[in-house]
């Protein structure tokens, strides 16, 4: 019987305006490393994509794969070419190496897409979850989640929500769980929409479907079950077939580090637009460019005082909201 | 050209390659590959392919397939009865076929789940990002994303081995239970920071079901009450086991609410739940032979000194020296 041994590797205070750092084990063949504290802080993802992005050019041997999470980079490496000690001792390095978390500035890219709001495909997904999964659920009543997520939010009617949705940019954090989906937050803090995720789980979910879970915004890359309440449909973000140009060299439309712009489109515009990007009329609007942290967070005060006033109405109207 | 036809696909025959598809965790897709790889890779060995070679998965059984052309074929994994052309194939052994034969694979009364059918030359099915494995939750690898059905058939390609029978040495053969005993390694949460010091001696000292509802993308085991060290997620939800979204590793034993499930190869790359031990990848092959009702796992807690040490000795056994 072994001794009991802590999940904790190493620990680093922070320091240099860089976040404290934890290594914990994730099995003999990857090292979790977490950063700062349980916070939803999205400066701690701004980190961790710009520690990801070096340690992308700073690849020794036996590192096998990184992968982000919100404050968290998953390092995959193989023990028999690369020792564990190693690889801590590497990251250290790379750490050292970074800037501050105010001077980073990450590649990003503004993506541009339609969304259509409480579209049919999504109500369907609603309504066959009333029928198949929970007829009582208070997340689905009227077969939208549309009135469920203004309600729980306090917003005045559903145009409310809409223009919360359309105003702010939303941060790719990372990608996971299904191929190429994305988790997003909105860049604007006055624009945060909160909301309890479905219970139990649905069994259905259009291609494109608009969802929020907790703070979390994700976009369905196929068909597929699903968990957070829909709000409505944009345009494909995974093709293995390539049948659009954006596809070609990656079925993945989406990166961590891209923000994402929705405009509004009516149902019967949306679904054309599938039917170009499918034929390779369609062309998405993506601009190159960098996210300039710094100057993020000195914009972000200014706005402080709204966020905070409509987080305490969103926090009074969820009181009085049941949960799914 | 050397082919193979299916005559009858089973519950879930598989296209699959070891080590699956690496370096795309952070797109989200799992590695796929064998739940068993060392049944897999002992039938690649058996017929002289190298290492990366695609085979067959079978589930269960009840299988049967037709070769044109000659090959060399191993069968490993779980007892079942194996014939070609109605006489007995043993087991861990490879035998020069003539093109016309028929292999049938009956159903495995246990113990073990899986069987998996080398052919020499491996199966020539096109590579995508690198692998041929199958990943059913993408849809994609292996024969169209999908698990075999009868009138499938796919190429095999080129041989290099002597096309000699041999069998893998009866010393070198692992051992299939109903009450597995499964090495893992703490973490990445676990006590004091998650989880307390008790539910780790719980987690590592009960034997926990293999619940009906486990596949490829995870064994679910049984649902439990545990301490918990924190009261409740805090920012990431309303229950303990919520914690802000993070990449797993493959192996992960993460706790769904109260439910532990064993990540497979075809999991989720990444989500918002406490994941509160990994199991050692030399011991990750026993997942693939859990039977989903009767058999029981037990954890045992490992360093990561005798993961590795555990890995090393599966290497030595999975060599040229061990076939006869």
């Amino acid at each position: 019987m072994s001794a009991t041994v802590s999940a904790v590797i190493a620990q680093r205070p922070a320091q240099g305006g860089k976040p404290s750092i934890t290594y914990r084990y994730a099995g003999d063949r990857a090292v979790l490393v977490e950063y700062g504290e349980m916070e939803f802080d999205l400066t701690l993802n701004f980190f961790v994509l710009a520690v990801d992005d070096a340690l992308r050019e700073d690849r020794p041997d036996g590192l096998i794969e990184t992968a982000p999470g919100f404050r968290s980079i998953l390092v995959s490496y193989d023990p028999f070419e690369l020792e564990l000690d190693a690889l801590v001792e590497h990251l250290h390095g790379v750490h050292d190496d970074l800037q501050a978390e105010t001077e980073i500035e990450i590649p990003s890219r503004l993506v541009h897409l339609p969304l259509a709001f409480d579209d049919s495909q999504t109500r369907g997904a609603v309504e066959r979850y009333l029928n198949s999964i929970r007829k009582d659920a208070p997340n689905a009543e009227g077969g939208t989640n549309v009135d469920y997520v203004v309600r729980y939010n306090g917003f005045a009617d559903r145009e409310e929500l809409y223009d919360a949705v359309l105003a702010t940019e939303q941060w790719s954090a990372f990608i996971g769980f299904f191929p190429g989906l994305p988790f997003m937050f909105p860049l604007d803090p006055r624009e945060t929409v909160f909301v309890p995720k479905y219970n139990p789980t649905r069994t259905w979910t259009p291609e494109g479907a608009l969802g929020i879970g907790g703070p979390c915004f994700a976009i369905y890359p196929v068909e597929s079950a699903g968990g957070y309440q829909l709000v409505g449909r944009t345009l494909p973000i995974y093709d293995l077939r390539g049948r659009n140009a954006a596809f070609r060299e990656n079925p993945l439309l989406l990166r961590a580090g891209d923000r994402v712009r929705f405009h509004r489109v009516d149902e019967d515009e949306l679904l054309g637009l599938f039917k170009d990007v499918h034929a390779n009329r369609y062309r998405y609007r993506i601009e190159e460019g960098t996210f300039d942290v710094g100057a993020y967070l000195e914009w972000l005060p200014s706005v402080a005082d709204e966020a905070e006033e409509r987080g305490r109405r969103r926090e009074a109207a969820a009181a009085e909201t049941p949960v799914p | 050209m050397r082919a193979v036809e299916i005559l009858e696909g089973g519950i879930q025959t598989t296209v699959q390659d070891y080590p699956g598809r690496r370096g795309l965790l952070a797109q989200g897709f799992f590695p796929a590959g064998p739940m068993d790889h060392f049944a897999f890779r002992a039938a690649n060995l058996l017929v002289g392919n190298d290492a990366s070679a695609a085979g067959l998965e079978v589930t269960l059984g009840n299988v049967a397939l037709r070769l044109r052309g000659d090959a060399t074929v191993a069968v490993c994994g779980a007892e079942a009865p194996v014939t070609v052309d109605g006489e007995e194939l043993p087991l861990w052994e490879s035998r020069r076929l003539e093109g016309g034969s028929e292999l049938h694979i009956g159903v495995s009364p246990g113990p073990g789940f899986r069987l998996y059918v080398a052919f020499s030359g491996g199966i020539d099915v096109p590579p995508l990002f690198g692998s041929r494995a199958t990943y059913t939750m993408g849809a994609l690898g292996g024969l169209e994303g999908r698990a075999l059905v009868q009138g499938d058939r796919f190429g095999l390609l080129p041989e290099s081995g002597d096309g000699a029978g041999r069998r893998l040495k009866p010393s070198a053969r692992p051992v299939y239970e109903r009450e597995w005993e499964v090495r893992a390694m703490r973490g990445p949460q676990a006590a004091p920071d998650y989880l307390t010091e008790a539910d780790m001696q719980t987690f590592f000292g009960r034997p926990w079901p293999v619940d009906r509802n486990s596949n490829r993308t995870g064994i679910r085991l049984e649902s439990h009450k545990f301490e918990w060290a924190r009261r409740s997620g805090g920012i990431a939800g309303g229950h303990p086991s919520n914690i802000l979204d993070n990449s797993y590793p493959v192996g992960a034993v993460n706790v769904n609410g109260d439910l532990p499930v064993i990540l497979g190869p075809d999991g989720p790359t990444a989500g918002g739940f406490v994941v509160a031990a990994t199991v050692a990848h030399a011991d990750f092959w026993k997942i693939g032979q859990f039977r989903p009702v009767g058999d029981t796992v037990r954890f045992r807690e490992v360093t990561i000194e005798e993961a590795i040490g555990l890995e090393t000795a599966v290497n030595e056994i999975l060599s040229p020296a061990n076939l006869e």
